[in-house]
């Protein structure tokens, strides 16, 4: 129990002092998780009005597959991915794995699938005749799909809190394909179990604290974004 | 509302500048470091190493002190790769990493005869101990060899965890079993599947035996109530080799960079260093030298 | 003068089912057409599909005399064309931004659409409601609010689907009234979908009666009313008639 204590003083302390291992851990954690979120924005939105909106043969199927992505292991991805950028994988000459570029792949296919599955069913809850009204007002497709991700934004701001509260989390992938190098691929995930593998606690739960704090600052902004500043 | 289209564009344009520090960093850090040297050697053509090791090896922190200086004096960039000595040896034997320091000479050596790696050295040893509770319920306490400790675990049916990770610190274990010829199964033998720091503590929750390196322990030893018990006997030897892969079947490996981390663990410098690690924290060494002898040597001709 | 829209050999299928089957189809300029029939006669289809909101087949399609290709300017020819459904469908935001997304939509600035949308609110009565959100509206409200942004746009024909379906009888008789004095003073004209026969006469210029997909019969409301020409066009009829002798008898 004292480490508990002990975690709080010393991740004060850390903060305080600005030490800079600290400090460059907990920016690539916002680096790595950060790009990959927005990377899912931009590949998941956009695929999620699509699947609310159009009908084709196999759509069904497509949806069950964004939906069993939104459970997808992390440590599945980050075996997949690895294969992937090995040196004997398909991708293995372009010199990816264990740099922050992997994990940010890694990171990027976790969260799409949940962008995507929530966003489309934020869009799916939209009036059905709402996207015939503002293409008969004479809407681009571009006009449109803003339109309906302006009314939508609850359900898409929450997407993507999810998505990035997913990738942030994780330590499986980011282990796999970023090995913990200090000063490299070093993530507030990733260290915190190696301190806890070194029997240092008390670290440990300063790291956890950084990094709940981290998560906070990040997802309240998104918050503030998604409710605005009016009430309902 | 044109104020939440301003702030998505204004998000997208910050991570994308953060993404694209993600490229540039890397080339970055490394500069500043070979120009603090004067007389740092002309910075290699292919600066990055994979280092496999094992877990055990980096928590005990060894690599933390020498790694930087191998970078410091050669411009290289070492990329460890913590992870068993079955994944270890698995990377060299895919040319996956370019060299290889591991703890498990009986895995090791059909690496060397099927021609995966090469120039295979002994680079020091640490030694195994056997730790468990004070109150000591199989009576283990100063037994003379480790499978005479282990006997006694089996009949008194103490708890005794487990690695169960195929790491070197459970081959042995194995190994140990062997030779006192016991299976062990049962409600008292708890396979953690987990590195050596966690398993220490699962041992001291539980306050049972188990099997550790003496580094580990020692770096442990604040949060755990469990005390050596068995020490010293031959086989308890955990002897550590470097090896780097050979390039004749990998061709992307980076055998330079591979040989010059190797030269430097077996370089004078390297084996000072190793000498007094540990030894202001805990009070004694972590590691013993051995560069330039072999195997036998230590065993014994075992 | 050429009719504002023309269709000929329209056809639109849902799986394996023909659901509007229309041989021609033509619209002056300014004029008033209202299409009736039972449910599930397909006056929805008919409207989405020249609205050009659901995929259908046209032998022939002509703008103002014009030919169309549909693939490359069905953009352009909606954005000449508006369209009321029987929801007002407004989105997040003030009445005044509802009132001018069409216009917001052609690329018209601030300084434009602003005014021109809550000159159109004036006309329909509620401009002393630009600034509440859309949220808070009554149902008669809010349908006005989509009137006025479907001809702040000025377009030259606009489709009606039902509009007046979800509103009590005060609120429809009153935009009733003051939709056809708009629609008289801006010259455009209309397509109007109902199943509510009392609603034609103050609305419609010409009546077409469809069933099943087809057009039975197509006239002024004098005509159809007067001399229906197949036996279900007659029962329509009769139920009108039926309501307006009760009407009388009461009186």
């Amino acid at each position: 129990m004292q480490w508990i204590g002990q975690g709080i003083v010393k991740a004060l302390e850390m903060l305080l002092s600005g030490e800079g291992e600290l400090w460059r851990v907990a920016w690539l954690t916002l680096r790595v998780s950060g790009t990959a979120t927005l990377l899912s924005v931009i590949l998941g939105v956009p695929v999620g009005v699509l699947l609310a909106l159009t009908r084709f043969r196999l759509r069904w199927l497509t949806v069950s597959v964004v939906h069993a992505g939104m459970g997808l292991p992390p440590v599945v991805v980050g075996l997949v991915v690895s294969i992937l950028l090995w040196r004997s994988g398909p991708l293995g000459d372009l010199r990816l794995i264990y740099t922050p570029t992997a994990m940010i792949i890694a990171q990027t296919m976790i969260a799409t699938p949940i962008v995507t599955g929530l966003t489309m069913s934020g869009v799916q809850q939209l009036h059905p005749k709402l996207h015939l009204q503002i293409l008969a007002l004479g809407a681009s497709r571009w006009q449109l799909f803003w339109l309906l991700v302006r009314e939508a934004r609850m359900a898409i701001i929450a997407s993507v809190i999810a998505g990035f509260g997913r990738v942030v989390a994780e330590v499986g992938a980011s282990m796999m394909v970023g090995a913990n190098i200090v000063g490299e691929t070093r993530v507030l995930t990733t260290a915190m179990v190696l301190e806890v593998n070194k029997g240092n606690f008390d670290m440990a739960i300063a790291l956890s604290l950084i990094l709940m704090l981290l998560i906070w600052l990040v997802i309240s902004a998104l918050t503030r974004l998604q409710q605005g500043r009016r009430p309902l | 509302m044109k104020c939440f289209r301003s702030s998505v564009i204004l998000m997208v344009l910050i991570a994308l500048l953060a993404g694209c520090g993600a490229k540039t960093q890397a080339p970055a850090e490394t500069q500043p470091k070979t120009e603090v040297q004067t007389q740092a050697p002309a910075k290699p053509t292919n600066p990055e190493i994979i280092l496999a090791t094992t877990t055990s090896t980096q928590d005990s922190g060894l690599l933390d002190l020498l790694i930087p200086r191998f970078e410091q004096q050669t411009g290289y960039k070492v990329k460890t790769v913590a992870v068993g000595t079955g994944a270890a040896l698995a990377m060299g034997e895919k040319g996956e990493a370019d060299v290889l320091l591991v703890h498990a000479p009986a895995s090791e050596k059909p690496l060397v005869e099927k021609g995966f790696t090469i120039n295979r050295r002994l680079v020091m040893h640490n030694d195994f101990v056997v730790v468990g509770p004070a109150a000591d319920p199989a009576g283990i306490r100063g037994a003379k060899t480790a499978t005479d400790a282990l006997t006694k675990i089996s009949s008194a049916k103490a708890t005794f965890v487990s690695r169960g990770d195929d790491s070197g610190t459970h081959k042995k274990e194995l190994e140990l079993w062997k030779g006192a010829s016991i299976s062990p199964a049962g409600d008292w033998y708890v396979e953690a599947g987990a590195g050596m720091g966690q398993t220490l503590t699962v041992a001291s929750e539980k306050g049972g035996y188990t099997l550790t390196d003496r580094a580990t322990y020692l770096a442990q030893q604040k949060n755990i109530s469990l005390e050596i018990l068995v020490e010293g006997d031959g086989p308890l030897l955990n002897i550590y080799h470097v090896m780097e892969v050979n390039k004749a079947k990998f061709d992307k490996v980076n055998a330079e960079g591979a040989k010059a981390f190797a030269d430097f663990l077996l370089s004078k410098e390297g084996q000072e260093s190793i000498k007094n690690y540990g030894v202001d924290k805990y009070g004694q060494a972590l590691f013993f030298p051995d560069g330039g002898k072999v195997e036998s040597d230590l065993t014994g001709g075992k | 003068m050429s009719p504002l829209l023309e269709v000929e050999a329209l056809q639109v299928k849902r799986g394996d089912r023909t659901v509007v089957d229309v041989a021609r189809l033509s619209i002056e300029p300014g004029e008033v057409l209202a299409v009736i029939g039972p449910n599930g006669a397909g006056k929805s289809s008919l409207l989405h599909a020249l609205a050009l909101l659901q995929p259908a087949t046209f032998g022939a399609y002509r703008w103002m005399g014009q030919a169309v290709s549909l693939q490359r300017e069905a953009q352009s020819l909606r954005r000449e064309m508006a369209v009321v459904f029987q929801e007002a469908l407004l989105l997040n935001g003030t009445v005044l931004e509802n009132a001018g997304l069409g216009l917001k939509l052609r690329g018209q600035v601030a300084l434009a659409w602003r005014p021109a949308a809550h000159a159109m609110l004036e006309r329909l009565g509620i401009g002393h409601l630009a600034n509440r959100s859309a949220r808070q509206l009554s149902g008669g409200e809010a349908q006005r609010v989509s009137i006025a942004r479907a001809l702040a746009t000025h377009p030259r024909l606009l489709y009606l689907d039902e509009p007046f379906g979800a509103l009590d009888v005060l609120a429809r008789s009153a935009l009733l009234k003051d939709l056809k004095q708009l629609l008289v003073s801006e010259g455009t004209a209309a397509l109007f979908v109902t199943h509510d026969f009392t609603e034609i006469p103050p609305m419609a210029d010409r009546v077409a009666v469809i069933d099943r997909g087809q057009i039975l019969q197509i006239g002024t409301p004098q005509e159809v009313f007067s001399q229906p020409a197949t036996p279900l066009v007659r029962e329509l009829v009769q139920v009108a008639h039926d309501l307006v002798r009760t009407l009388q008898g009461m009186r």
